[in-house]
Formats: C-alpha cells, structure tokens, sequence
C-alpha cells in the first residue's frame, strides 16, 4: 500500500483548487492516499465496484452539473474503456479521472505490469488524452497539473486522465 | 405487452422528468414514441443506463428513471448493488424484461433462469414485478409521486417493434440538448 505524501497531497489539493465537489472510486491500495486526503477534505465520495459503473455514476453526476472526479488504478483501464469512449468520450462529458499507475519501478506484483505497461497506449489508441506525474515533478507540479487536468477536462468536454506513477521509489520515499 | 406499451407508459409518467435509455431497440422505440430534450438515449454502452442515472439522483436530478433491458442490467449487474448501497431518493430503475438479447438477434438472455426482481430484492431494493401496462402506471406513478428510490421489473413479449428508425443523431447533441433540459428545469 502507498502512504499518503507530499505529492499524493498536493493531487488533492489541486482538485480541491478546482472545487471538486464529489468523487467516485473504486479502491486500490495504491490510490487510497488520495481518497484519503479528500475524505479528509469532506469531499463526498461514492464508492462503485467497476471501472465501468463508476464511469457512469461520474458521467451522472457531471450532466447534473457537479464537479466531479474518478479515482481509480490503471488496470481498471481495461474495465473502463467501452464506457469511456461510447459514454464519455462521445457525449462529451469533462469528466477529470486521477489513476494510480502500476507495473513500473517499486512493483511488487509479477504479472500487473502485462495490462499496466499497455494503459498510456491504450488511452492514446482510444483517443483519450492522458498527462503522467511522476517522482522527476514536484508536488508543485502535481498541484497544478491536478487542477489543469480538472480544467482541461470541463474546457473541451471529455475524459481526461492524469495519471500518477505513486510506487516509483523516488515517489514513494517523497524524495525531491 | 409489447415493449412499446411499456416504454409508452414510461414516457408518459415521466413526460416532464428525465429519463435515461439503454442503447439498442429501446432507445429508438423510445425515440419513436416522439423525441424529448429529457431522454438520454445511450446509443451503446450497454449496462450503464442504471449508472448514469444513479449519478444524476446523486447529483440531485430527480425523480429520474433510469431504464434497462434484462440483458442489459444483466451486464451491468454491480450497479444494482451500487443503486440500492447509495440509495438515491427519486430513482426508478425499470427492467424491460424479455428474457432475450432482443437487439441481438433475439438470443436467449439469462433471464430466462435468473429472477431479475429476485435479484433487485437480495441487493435491497424495494421492487415491483408487473407484467401490463396499468399495473406499470400504476405502480411507477407511485415511485414517482413517493419520490423514493424503486426497481419496477416488467415483464414483455421478445422481439422489437417494426419499422423504427435508427437513431443516428451525434450523442453529442443528445448531451447537450439533455443538459440544457436540466439546466431550464432546475
């Protein structure tokens, strides 16, 4: 499990700079620092059980006009993507998704890495856009790359995904 | 009862309310019965009509029906958990129930075994199973005017209507139009 740093703060700080209203998630080990920080923050959440699901609750909820964001990890990609693309993508929903990254450097799991590697292809290939944060950014960046995602996301009408490389060492032991 | 019936008396309760539509035949047989900026047809995403219309009641969009085919909310099978977990005021989930993939070459679907509205009640929804147009109006006039969460299960004949016309408008469109309905309205 990832523990809560100054970078994975600073994610939730900036969609707090963007005055996120609610969340959805889907639990991982990996992303809780960050559901943590805004269950902290009093941002209410709504927990879903699939990728695709929580892509439709959020995709509601921002059609009633919320701000509002997916939290989820990478491999849920696989589950999401029909959704993604013929629900969000085409009825255009700014829908901002954060996503945990695995498979990379400070893995622990043998085999997640065969779908985790594929997900920044697999997003291109789906025509999302995806922005990645990793241990070389400060929190900083993180903050603002947090709420620009948000921003970009609202601005031209669709999902737009930011995704976080939190088990880099580097990233984990907070190191500058 | 024909499928139509049923998605007839559905667009009559809710004439002035938000209704979201799972994709295939019973989106354009919605359609059909006369277009309104309130229906969010889904022209896929198969198994999401459920979701998108627990996010609208989350997010205050209410009453709201959210309305799915057996196959559909077979795929689609967490969000029942989902629904009746956060439990929105306001939200009728409707299972147009043919026991068949109708727009799917009418092949067979799970329902033909599994008890949708067994399966509604074991997560804790409060469900109805009706098989007529009357006790369908009577009984989502209910969930509507109590303005409290429901699954109405309903029972229809297989196949789908003749002669209904593609809905080949951008979903884009069908967004905004859908979204500016909820912006007057609120």
């Amino acid at each position: 499990m990832s523990a809560r740093s100054r970078r994975t703060d600073a994610v939730v700080a900036g969609l707090l700079d963007w005055s996120l209203e609610s969340y959805v998630h889907v639990p991982s080990s990996h992303v809780a620092p960050v559901i943590a920080g805004l269950d902290d923050a009093g941002v209410p959440a709504v927990l879903a059980n699939r990728e695709e699901e929580a892509v439709g609750i959020a995709g509601g909820l921002a059609l009633a006009g919320k701000r509002v964001a997916l939290v989820m990890q990478d491999n849920g990609f696989g589950n999401a993507l029909t959704a993604l693309t013929t629900f969000a993508k085409a009825y255009h929903v700014g829908l901002p998704i954060v996503a945990n990254t695995r498979g990379g450097l400070g893995e622990y799991n043998a085999m997640i890495h065969s779908f985790s590697e594929a997900v920044p292809d697999l997003l291109r290939a789906a025509g999302i856009r995806a922005e990645m944060l990793g241990p070389a950014q400060s929190p900083v960046v993180w903050r603002r790359t947090a709420t620009a995602c948000a921003e970009l996301a609202v601005m031209t009408h669709r999902p737009v995904v930011l995704l976080m490389d939190v088990m880099h060492p580097a990233t984990a032991e907070d190191l500058d | 009862m024909q499928r139509l019936d049923a998605l007839r008396v559905i667009d009559d309760v809710y004439a002035a309310d938000p209704i979201v539509m799972t994709c295939g035949a019973p989106a354009r047989e919605l359609a059909s019965l006369g277009r309104r900026a309130s229906h969010l047809y889904l022209l896929d995403s198969m198994g999401l009509a459920g979701a998108v219309g627990l996010g609208l009641a989350l997010g205050g969009v209410t009453p709201v029906a959210a309305v799915e085919g057996d196959g559909s909310q077979l795929m689609g099978l967490t969000t029942l958990a989902s629904i009746a977990y956060h439990a929105p005021p306001g939200l009728a989930l409707v299972i147009l129930d043919n026991h068949e993939h109708a727009s799917a070459a009418r092949i067979p679907s799970q329902a033909t075994k599994i008890d949708l509205a067994a399966l509604c009640r074991g997560a804790g929804l409060e469900t109805s199973d009706v098989d007529g147009p009357e006790a369908l109006r009577s009984v989502l006039s209910e969930v509507r005017g109590d303005g409290r969460l429901g699954a109405v299960v309903v029972r229809i004949d297989g196949g789908n209507a003749p002669d209904v016309p593609l809905l080949l408008e951008d979903p884009a469109a069908l967004a905004v139009r859908f979204t500016q309905f909820l912006e007057e309205r609120a």
